[in-house]
């Protein structure tokens, strides 16, 4: 496995040299076409100096701007146990060495994606529409193609590799912009003629066909990079599951889908599983899209058979899309064979819509911030976040409710309690008179411990009692 | 997502026996997003029919309000049964704004409502009296 990590690593090194070295020199014609051959050193040292910027703000602190422009919010166990089984699942069948941070992103549009610099430290998110849509075998297909897209290192090198596109076109725009605003490059021509004009025409020239050929170059390297890995994942990702179907029948649900995702961009559309931006064209994206087709990629899992090697992955593909290395050479040496399993029973469950509906857009609200009152007469109130009033009388019965809303503000990042964290580490702390909470139904709740300190229940919470964080009371919860 | 008529006030939902509705506080206004109104009433011919029939209304000088979701102009809805009432309608089709009581009216209209089933919760819901 290190091997095949090395190898994939080295073969990204080289397009990756390959778009810098576009980069500084299309920064030492620019600049070569401004000022001459002076210029052009002055040009490749703002190039270089853009780059090392750019990967430096991307390296430090990428992973935390990323996740802040899709939204995604860090959710504990009990917003949705599955999703924490699942990941744990495959963090241990990929043998990584620190559980994930999870991130859920309210919106409907089903996708995921995956971030860290470094297996040690990394997260994934996924939409709340995936976790509402697919089942067991499917989310844990799409949780390990992100396994397999940090085991690979791919979320560093995507960035990275971002970050030198946007580089170059950004340079190409300004010096095109420039040219075109100077007149069509008079200015040149006039200081040109003062003595080396034929060289600085010669320049101008070159730089022009630069900022030109480079953004487009650099952009089919992006996307041959960007497209192997996705397959690269795909295969790693039957490797640890040993069920392509799941695999397969999540990338169906997820082409299906036709909400586009607000919070997704050009810039950080190539690490979602799937293309988050629906094209406005024809069948041009085909060519001009970060992801290999969904069509091809659900075809190449179906015709997977005898096993969920990496070798299987690769014939499978071998006879979809012809001779094509997709797996670097010591993968597919790896020869043991590894059985495909048989789809979980737990797999078949069916909702209805309507209770489906309910249940996603209570998991948006949850991952929004949303407080979830119940009444004493039975009727539920959902919050949002900008409710200001510590008090609500209730429409239906008139009763007075208190709304936690400055305790609330004081504390951060509440969703849902997680009683593994949060009562183990305060267990030392005084016990005092243990307080009741009478839950209502079996969706969210939101209510205050007696030392006022707001506390959330998901669905999933199960247990009968936990204990406050705040004030170390035992809170009892009986059911409905 | 903030009332359409007071600005700046932010909507509660209300959820019973499985009804959930987008709720203003302070002028009791009701939000329903696109396709929660079908949901309500049922699907059937019935119901197609009824919401075929709603006509757009230009002529009206009612204020006009701004979709919660959107923030573009909403368009006014003239519905008729047994009375006339003006609801607005997103243009981009995210939903239907009803003033207070505009909905009860609606689900009252023509037993479109499956005997009032739906009418009697949301009476229940927000607390007034069921009228025969
Ligand atoms: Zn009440
Ligand atoms: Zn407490
Ligand atoms: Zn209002
Ligand atoms: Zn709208």
């Amino acid at each position: 496995m290190w091997e095949l990590i090395r190898a994939n690593k080295r073969k990204s090194l080289f397009l990756f040299f390959v778009m810098g070295i576009c980069l500084l020199v299309l920064g030492f014609f620019i600049g070569g076409a401004y000022a001459g051959d002076d210029g052009g050193f002055i040009g490749l040292f703002v190039a270089f100096g853009i780059w090392i910027l750019m990967s430096m703000i991307s390296y430090f602190r990428g992973d935390s701007i990323i996740l802040m422009m899709s939204r995604a919010k860090k959710v504990s166990y009990n917003v949705h146990p599955q999703l924490f089984n699942v990941v744990e699942e495959m963090k241990l069948a990929a043998n990584l060495p620190v559980m994930p941070d999870i991130y859920i992103i309210p919106e409907e549009a089903p996708n995921a994606f995956a971030v860290g610099k470094k297996p040690e430290y990394c997260a994934i998110a996924v939409t709340a529409g995936l976790l509402e849509r697919l089942n067991r075998d499917e989310l844990q297909g799409v949780i390990a193609h992100e396994m397999s897209h940090i085991l690979n290192r791919d979320v560093l090198f995507m960035t990275f590799s971002g970050v030198l596109l946007g580089s170059i076109v950004f340079l190409s725009h300004v010096f095109l912009r420039s040219m075109w605003f100077s007149g069509g490059g008079s200015r040149f021509r006039s200081k040109s003629s003062k003595g080396g004009g034929q060289l600085q025409l010669i320049l101008i020239v070159v730089a022009l066909i630069m900022a030109i050929l480079a953004p487009l170059m650099a952009r089919l390297l992006y996307l041959a990079i960007s497209r192997k890995r996705e397959y690269l994942a795909d295969a790693s990702a039957v490797r640890l599951t040993r069920y392509p179907e799941g695999l397969a029948c999540a990338l169906e649900k997820i082409s299906l889908n036709n909400y586009e995702m607000k919070t997704a961009n050009k810039a950080t559309a190539a690490l979602y599983i799937a293309n988050p931006l629906k094209p406005k064209g024809m069948k041009l994206s085909n060519l001009t899209s970060t992801h290999p087709p969904m069509d091809e990629r659900i075809r190449i899992l179906r015709n997977i058979s005898h096993g969920a090697n990496f070798i299987d992955y690769q014939n499978a593909f071998t006879s979809i899309k012809g001779k094509q290395n997709i797996i670097p050479s010591s993968g597919i040496r790896e020869r043991k064979k590894i059985n495909i399993r048989t789809s979980t029973a737990a797999s078949t469950q069916t909702k209805s819509t309507k209770k489906s509906t309910r249940d996603l857009g209570d998991l948006m609200r949850a991952v929004n911030k949303y407080m979830f009152l119940s009444c004493a007469c039975g009727l539920k109130m959902k919050l949002p976040p900008n409710f200001k009033k510590d008090k609500i009388s209730c429409p239906r019965c008139g009763r007075e409710n208190h709304v936690p809303i400055a305790e609330l503000a004081a504390m951060s990042g509440m969703i849902a309690i997680d009683e593994k964290n949060d009562s183990i580490q305060n267990n030392e702390q005084v016990k005092q008179d243990s307080f009741v909470y009478n839950r209502t139904g079996k969706g969210w709740e939101t209510f205050s411990c007696r030392c006022g300190s707001p506390k959330q229940l998901s669905p999933a919470f199960n247990k009968a009692s936990f204990v406050c964080n705040k004030c170390g009371r035992k809170i009892e919860i009986k059911g409905p | 997502m903030d009332c359409p008529v007071c600005k700046n006030e932010p909507m509660i939902v209300l959820e019973l026996n499985e009804v959930e509705i987008d709720y203003c506080l302070s002028c009791k206004g009701i939000w329903l997003d696109a396709g929660e109104l079908e949901l309500l009433l049922g699907s059937s011919t019935e119901t197609v029919e009824f919401l075929n029939s709603f006509t757009s209304d230009d002529i009206t000088k009612e204020k006009t309000h701004k979709c919660p979701i959107c923030n573009k102009k909403m368009e006014k809805i003239l519905v008729i049964g047994n009375r006339k009432v003006r609801i607005d309608k997103c243009k981009y089709n995210h939903g239907i704004w009803f003033d207070s009581g505009e909905l009860e009216d609606i689900l009252g209209m023509r037993k479109l409502d499956n005997k009032n089933k739906v009418l009697t919760l949301l009476n229940d819901m927000l607390g007034k009296k069921i009228k025969e």
